[in-house]
């Protein structure tokens, strides 16, 4: 617990921990979470839970086959287990003194030669294993391949549009090296971000993109950076590029705020 | 990410992380309806909500790293990723029919209709099964809430959306949410 810590803290996790805390209210408590107070930290694991039983108290809906296909198709499931091979064995029949010793002569022989193969099958089956597992390794990512590779053609669509207009943000005091780009077809309605040069989020904090209208933000979506600090983001529905004052990212608490909180890292 | 014990639910987003398909179906198998229940219910849209499910599973694939077991469960994780992608597109939605409404507004007044989101909310409401935990809530309560999760307004614009005093909505946002935790302990 921390010195400033008193039940009003407590009293905003709940509206917090919904999404629904804003303002200066919002500001003190995220204060006061970032210098580190474990009570409350614990109190707002509880609500998160009680959250996500609300999220989980919905009716469920089943699924359409095509999603669970093109789930299936970017994450191929490994091959089946290997067919279990069956062994006839031979009827034992009883027979008086030699007959019968030369039976089990030749079933000793047959059991042997049984060994023998099961030992081959489970080398061939265990290759065969190995194969399917670099086969479906190949396939997760021919999958992501695919799925990057349509992504990016759809951005090169928006970048590559007659129309398209491009908006460069430029880092701000705390991100000097940072930058951004933001093409928008206004044909389209639509606009694809690229940001570079920016440090990796922190535990429990993303990016988020804003166009300002009418002196108001209004949110883009959130990204995360890659190792490189870079990080893209398609968006959907954008503003006609005339009624767009600025763009901007500031940095919010993970999945996004309806307004801006955080600090702003980049604005153009 | 340290390896959680195996057969939990925490171990199958490790084994995604790792690359491991069958993982990826598996959680799909497991929590996709009430993902999709989850999106059907904030976007009012069956179609779009698939594309947005598609959306969220391709992001647990590729950020099934970012994990944190300590914070919340598997199921719980999934599902705050599907509100938070549903919720920026409601907004994004939401942005551009008031662009088009102060558009149509300009060349002619028509009888004023409630809000899209809150027609679906009570839309919704008559449809689907109303939760037993919600059910210990007073209307008021249960509706300031929803507002908040389903739609993610904030107080203010709450208190704006029902024309009702500010302190109020804090008051039943916070009875409302004690209620749900007593009803969730109990239950």
């Amino acid at each position: 617990m921390t010195p400033g810590h008193s039940t009003r803290h407590e009293e905003l996790l709940p509206a917090y921990a919904l999404g629904a805390l804003d303002g200066g209210e919002l500001r003190e408590l995220e204060a006061h979470l970032a210098a580190g107070c474990e009570e409350c930290r614990r109190l707002l694991d509880l609500w998160q839970g009680d959250v996500e039983e609300l999220a989980a108290s919905v009716e469920p809906v089943e699924p359409s086959e095509t999603t669970r296909r093109r789930i299936q198709r970017l994450a191929p499931a490994p091959a089946a287990p290997a067919p279990v091979v069956a062994i006839r064995r031979s009827p034992v029949t009883r027979w008086a003194g030699l007959a019968a010793a030369a039976c089990l002569l030749i079933a000793a022989g047959s059991l042997w030669r049984q060994a023998q193969l099961g030992r081959q099958l489970d080398q061939v089956g265990a290759d065969r294993d190995r194969l399917a597992r670099e086969v479906a390794g190949l396939d997760q990512q021919l999958g992501l391949a695919r799925a990057e590779s349509q992504r990016l053609a759809e951005s090169l669509s928006i970048i590559t549009s007659p129309d398209s207009r491009l908006v460069q943000l430029a880092g701000l005091e705390t991100t000097p090296q940072a930058s951004g780009h933001t093409f928008i077809s206004p044909q389209r309605g639509a606009a694809v971000f690229y940001a570079s040069g920016l440090p990796a989020s922190e535990p429990g904090k993303t990016y988020q993109l804003w166009w300002i209208q009418d002196g108001k933000p209004i949110s883009a979506g959130t990204f995360d950076v890659d190792e490189q600090g870079s990080g893209n983001l398609r968006v959907e529905n954008v503003a006609p590029p005339g009624q767009i004052q600025a763009w901007a990212v500031t940095v919010e608490p993970e999945g996004g705020v309806p307004q801006p909180t955080g600090t702003m890292v980049l604005k153009g | 990410m340290t390896s959680p014990p195996p057969d939990t639910e925490p171990a199958l987003i490790h084994r995604i992380a790792s690359g491991d398909g069958e993982a990826l179906t598996r959680l799909f198998d497991l929590h996709s309806p009430v993902a999709l229940g989850l999106l059907v219910r904030i976007l009012g849209d069956r179609a779009e909500a698939e594309e947005v499910l598609q959306e969220v599973f391709l992001q647990v694939w590729t950020q099934a790293d970012r994990y944190d077991a300590e914070r919340s469960s598997p199921r719980g994780w999934l599902l705050m990723l599907a509100r938070s992608r549903a919720l920026d597109r409601l907004r994004r939605r939401e942005a551009r029919r008031r662009r088009e409404e102060e558009s149509v507004e300009e060349e002619t007044r028509l009888d004023r209709i409630e809000p899209d989101g809150t027609g679906r909310l009570e839309a919704a409401e008559r449809k689907s099964r109303v939760s037993s935990a919600l059910g210990v809530l007073s209307p008021e309560q249960r509706h300031c809430i929803e507002l908040a999760f389903f739609e993610g307004l904030t107080h203010t614009q709450i208190a704006e959306r029902l024309k009702a005093p500010l302190g109020t909505i804090k008051s039943r946002i916070l009875l409302g949410m004690n209620k749900l935790r007593q009803a969730l302990s109990t239950s």
